[in-house]
């Protein structure tokens, strides 16, 4: 799963602890991509991810000015939005606590019946 | 949850999820191709759009248009797992609740997805979820089996189908899986599809009534035994009272207590449970010996054997008068016992199940029935395939129109660009609109 997902799901916590198996893995970099993905994004919590999974590294933790032409920054957020996996690990819902695990790379986001 | 929600997920549950579990292991990629409709509405996209494929199996489109992100789920492990392997995001999730924000995708897939949900009330609530998750402007496509065929219509539009697996090739667990690659580039998947062009367009043309995935090379080959139903909801349709005749004695006999009480109360809950587990039971002890003889081809008969109630009448030239009525008796005592569906099928010669002089099996098959007796076909065994009888997957075709109404009528947040027929299924493709409360 990776970090890209945090800001679609209704969920949005995950940290270290949490994530018990990290991967970094090479995708093919597509700067048009990372440039438009950006605007859809919340910074601050992309951030937040990154430094819980202990993969912030030299990302800016502010949004810097025209990012689309910045090719070094646009590397920078590539290699955390989709290279960046969490393999095993859980996504915890800020609201009640429930955790929800991603196994296997693939978060089960099923509710129990009882849950429903 | 309404006895009617539990009944609906357990049927679901029952005929859909645990079906696609079993029969996942045994889906060959080499088999699938995009369609050409989907395809193009994900191309269209703009490039850094976000896409979600609601009911995505496998995760056949989502290697289509690199320049755009694509999320896929589904509630099958075993599909969202393979998906995974290829290199695509997915989770695993519940299309009616949908663990995503509103207003974030720009598109939306739902492609032969919701025509497995066994309740209209379900199936708008599908719809109205992947609304909410569109942002204004964003479009969604619908996909669902339709009723009318090419060259045939199904009697009814809630049936039960059995899958049948693709006849072996050889080509079959000789092929490595590629190495899972992330990206947003191709996959190495297209590359599988695009070499087996010309085997897909030849066994389509044979096969423009069958879903995808079950594709055969000839109607020998085929074991095919359709099962219809009625639907869920018209045999709880308590509400408006309009009870068919043919169902209101049994069910006046289990559900009394609901008729005197407002709504349909989880205090009846064993209920739902009983009923379905008693259809589930129906169709898991379905011999395998069925003829390609088409059910579709004998509407009229079909239709007449289907409003006597208890009565079957028997085209049979083997058994003796006593025993058909002994079949006939217990087929009326079956039916007078449990509220069912009407189940509709046809029948071979050699069923020696339903032949028996000592009647029908205790999961026996009650409501109407007519036995049609044909010449049996082997059935063909493969290795390690599950058997066709246990793997009855629950479809509710779409008629003309009824996809464009439903969302017409009932979501109001998005507005249909067009509609059409394609491969054998009703295409809708609708844009979400902002909707002014006063």
């Amino acid at each position: 799963m990776c970090i890209c997902i945090l800001y679609l799901n209704v969920l949005s916590r995950i940290s270290g602890s949490q994530a018990t198996e990290v991967k970094v893995s090479e995708v093919e970099f597509n700067p048009n991509f990372v440039s438009r993905m950006i605007p859809k994004l919340e910074w601050s919590a992309l951030v937040q991810a990154a430094d819980g999974l202990g993969h912030l590294q030299d990302l800016p933790t502010e949004l810097i000015a025209d990012y689309e032409a910045n090719e070094d920054f646009l590397r920078k957020v590539h290699r955390v939005l989709l290279e960046v996996e969490v393999l095993e690990g859980c996504l915890q819902c800020p609201e009640s606590g429930r955790e929800f695990p991603i196994t296997r790379g693939v978060p089960n986001m099923l509710l129990n019946e009882e849950e429903a | 949850m309404t006895v009617m929600e539990e009944a609906a997920t357990l049927l679901e549950r029952e005929h859909v999820h645990s079906v696609y579990e079993r029969i996942a292991p045994h889906f060959n990629d080499s088999r699938y191709k995009a369609w050409p409709k989907v395809r193009q509405f994900l191309l269209e996209q703009e490039p850094g759009s976000i896409i979600a494929d609601v009911g995505c199996g496998n995760g056949k489109y989502l290697h289509i248009n690199g320049s755009v992100f694509k999320l896929g789920c589904d509630v099958c492990r075993p599909l969202v797992d393979a998906a995974w392997s290829q290199g695509h995001e997915v989770q695993l999730c519940d299309g009616l609740r949908l663990p995503y924000r509103d207003s974030c995708f720009d598109a939306v897939l739902s492609i032969a997805v919701i025509h497995h949900l066994s309740t209209k009330e379900r199936r708008i609530r599908a719809i109205k979820e992947m609304a909410r998750i569109l942002c204004v402007g964003g479009r969604i496509m619908i996909y669902v089996w339709a009723m009318e065929q090419t060259r045939r219509k199904f009697e009814k539009q809630d049936i039960f189908v059995p899958w049948n697996p693709k006849p072996s090739s050889p080509t079959l667990g000789k092929e490595c899986p590629p190495p899972r690659r992330r990206g947003t580039a191709q996959s190495v998947s297209e590359c599988i599809y695009s070499g087996n062009t010309e085997k897909h367009r030849k066994v389509k043309s044979t096969s423009s009534m069958l879903e995808e995935e079950e594709m055969v090379c000839s109607p020998q080959q085929t074991q095919r035994l359709w099962f219809f139903s009625r639907s869920l909801d018209s045999v709880f349709d308590f509400g408006s009272l309009t009870i068919s005749r043919s169902t209101s004695r049994e069910l006046i006999g289990t559900f009394s207590p609901l008729g005197q009480v407002e709504g349909v109360k989880v205090g009846r809950r064993g209920r739902g449970v009983d009923f379905i587990k008693q259809v589930s039971s129906i169709f898991s002890g379905l011999s395998r010996n069925s003829s390609e003889e088409d059910v579709f081809a004998s509407t009229t008969d079909l239709a007449r054997g289907q409003r006597e109630v208890g009565v079957s009448s028997i085209d049979n030239h083997n058994t003796s008068s006593e025993e058909k009525t002994s079949v006939c008796t217990s087929f009326v005592q079956d039916c007078g016992s449990v509220a069912l569906p009407d189940l509709i099928s046809s029948y071979q010669r050699d069923r020696t199940e339903v032949t028996e002089k000592s009647g029908v099996r205790d999961d026996g098959l009650p409501g109407d029935l007519q036995n049609r007796y044909k010449s049996s076909l082997n059935p063909r065994e493969s290795k390690g395939e599950p058997a066709a009888g246990s793997c009855m997957r629950y479809y509710h075709v779409f008629r003309e129109g009824e996809l464009a109404e439903l969302i017409e009528s009932h979501v109001e947040e998005l507005q249909i660009v067009y509609s059409c027929f394609d491969h054998a299924n009703w295409c809708v493709v609708a844009e979400k609109v902002q909707v002014w409360k006063i």
